[in-house]
Formats: C-alpha cells, sequence, structure tokens
C-alpha cells in the first residue's frame, strides 16, 4: 500500500534520519510544553517595553503601534491578541499563551507579547543592570 | 540508424539537453513557488516546498551546481513574481533556501548513494526550517523567543519532505527512463 511504497522508496540512511528528525521534534516540543507557567505579561515594541502586568489579573489592553491599535487580552492566566490592524493576523492565530519564555509577534505592527518569570526576578535583575552598566 | 545529423558533437548535445532540462526546472519551479504563495496557510512561514522537488531532481540528475541554479533562479524570479523581493518574506525564503540547498548538496557530497531523494529533502527541508528561524530571530523579531514554534515546524516540515522526496524520487525515475537521460542516445539523433 501507501505506506508500504513510501518506505521501499528510502534507503536505510533516509529512514534513519526522517527518525532522527521526528525524534527531536518531538522531544524539543515536549520540553517546550513543560516550562513553569510565567507571572509577567510583557508587552513590547521594537525593543522597548511599553506594557506590563501580571498574568493573574483579567484585563483587556489596547497598544498603539505603527499601523494603528492592537487588542490584547489577558484573561484566565492566558493571553492572545483578539484585534489587530495587521494585513495577515499571523499574531491572532498564534493563540494564547502562558509559559516563560513564550511570546506572540506581530511583525508588521511591530509588537512583542513575552510572558516572564515572577516580577521579584526580573526587577532584581534590573537593579543589578543598573550598577553594572 | 545514422542521419544527417551525426557530425552533432555528442557533448555539444549533452550540454544543450542539460541546459534544456534545467530550464524546465527552473520554470516549473518558479510556478510552484508562486502557486504556492496562493494557497491558504496559518502562517507565512508554514510553506510545503513543492518547488524543491525540482531542486532534487536537479541534484541527482545532474549535480550540485544544477541545484544550486534551480533554487537561487527560483528564488529570485519567483520573488519578483509575487513581488515581494527584499520583504521580510523574501529573507525567510532566501535564507531558508540557502541553508536547505547547502545541507542538501552537502549530504549528497558526504553520503553519495548512500542517501535517497527522500533523506536529502527532509534534510533540505529542516535546513530551510532552520534557516527560517534563523533570520527570523536574528533580523526579523530579534528576538529567541520565535524559537518556541520551531518544533512544530520542524515536524511540519518533515512530514512536507518525505512527501517532496517521494515526488522528486518518482520523477528522477521517470526522467532516468526518458530517451534523453540513456548513454546509449548520446551523440545519437532520435
Amino acid at each position: 500500500m501507501a505506506i508500504k511504497d513510501v518506505w521501499r522508496r528510502m534507503t536505510l540512511l533516509d529512514r534513519f534520519l526522517v527518525g532522527l528528525l521526528i525524534c527531536a521534534g518531538v522531544l524539543a516540543q515536549i520540553w517546550l510544553g513543560s516550562r513553569p507557567v510565567g507571572a509577567t505579561v510583557v508587552v513590547e515594541r521594537d525593543g522597548r517595553v511599553v506594557f506590563q502586568a501580571p498574568l493573574d489579573t483579567p484585563r483587556q489592553i489596547a497598544v498603539d503601534g505603527p499601523l494603528g491599535s492592537t487588542e490584547i487580552l489577558i484573561e484566565q492566566g492566558l493571553v492572545r491578541i483578539i484585534a489587530s490592524p495587521c494585513p495577515h493576523k499571523v499574531c491572532m492565530g498564534m493563540g494564547a499563551i502562558q509559559r516563560t519564555g513564550q511570546v506572540i509577534a506581530c511583525v508588521p505592527n511591530h509588537l512583542l507579547i513575552r510572558i516572564d518569570g515572577p516580577p521579584e526576578e526580573t526587577t532584581a535583575e534590573h537593579a543589578y543592570d543598573l550598577l553594572s552598566r | 540508424m545514422p542521419m544527417t545529423s551525426s557530425a552533432v558533437n555528442p557533448q555539444r548535445l549533452h550540454q544543450s539537453r542539460r541546459s534544456i532540462f534545467l530550464a524546465l526546472f527552473i520554470a516549473l519551479a518558479v510556478v510552484l513557488h508562486t502557486m504556492e504563495a496562493l494557497l491558504p496557510s496559518p502562517a507565512p512561514w508554514f510553506r510545503l516546498g513543492f518547488a524543491n522537488i525540482l531542486a532534487l531532481s536537479a541534484l541527482f540528475l545532474f549535480g550540485s551546481r544544477a541545484a544550486w541554479t534551480v533554487n537561487l533562479s527560483r528564488i529570485a524570479v519567483g520573488s519578483l513574481l509575487l513581488g515581494n523581493i527584499f520583504s521580510p518574506g523574501f529573507l525567510l525564503s532566501l535564507s531558508g533556501g540557502i541553508l536547505s540547498t547547502t545541507l542538501m548538496t552537502g549530504s549528497r557530497a558526504v553520503f553519495g548513494k548512500k542517501i535517497g531523494p527522500v533523506g536529502v529533502s527532509v534534510l533540505g527541508a529542516a535546513g530551510h526550517a532552520t534557516g527560517q528561524m534563523i533570520m527570523a530571530s536574528l533580523v526579523l523579531l530579534r528576538h529567541p523567543g520565535v524559537w518556541q514554534v520551531f518544533p512544530i515546524f520542524l515536524l511540519f516540515a518533515v512530514a512536507a519532505g518525505i512527501a517532496n522526496g517521494i515526488a522528486a524520487d518518482l520523477l528522477i525515475e521517470l526522467l532516468r527512463n526518458h530517451r534523453s537521460f540513456q548513454p546509449s542516445s548520446l551523440g545519437e539523433n532520435p
């Protein structure tokens, strides 16, 4: 059948490479999914922080980018973009995020939403940056 | 049977056949590249990469240089047609294409007959995904957070790579049985 035909057309090395890449992808996905849930929502515009809020407080905000206003919803510990003036709405399609290090990017509107860990960690880091720079 | 054109230099005949096939490959690759942009896609970087079928065929039938020719011409002409040359989409396409072609030609050179079209295609697809991610994280978004979508992206690329590899294998098989690719036909007028 079809699967058998596909198998027949692959050399031993082909099969090994396919297996290796699939394993790498699955393991990386499992690892990403096991990161801890974050605490702070940070919105950046061109690298500058324009908004910051705790993840556990429900709210809806509008952040302005070059194209217009992007609506961001924080609800039930999840962040998502619910409205955007960009042409392809890729950012809305990226869904909701909640884990540390996850991002939603809206390239056309120059916005990046990022989840950070607990706030005391970030403030300590900032204080240290002031001293060291 | 001997014909009037027996004076044709077999080497030259072989060369022109190669040029014609490469031109056809590039034309087909450009069409696939352009048509694919019309397909609905969940994200700009989720591409099926059908155009790579032609680069794979060029690699297995004519060698590394031919694969580079097909892929680079395809990206340049395809982007001109789509009107996105030098836009972010084009940069993603180019960085993916360069890393993918490097991996494909490299793996073929290293493993030779041990690796088939499917293996090369899958490596190329993974290279394309990685090249795009590197470009996205360093130039377009300048944030390492984009790598979070990489595993899904990679798995998708591997699936598309297997499909393209099978398609390329079928095409190569078909073309190897074609008269133009028979060693005996070299210098003979059909």
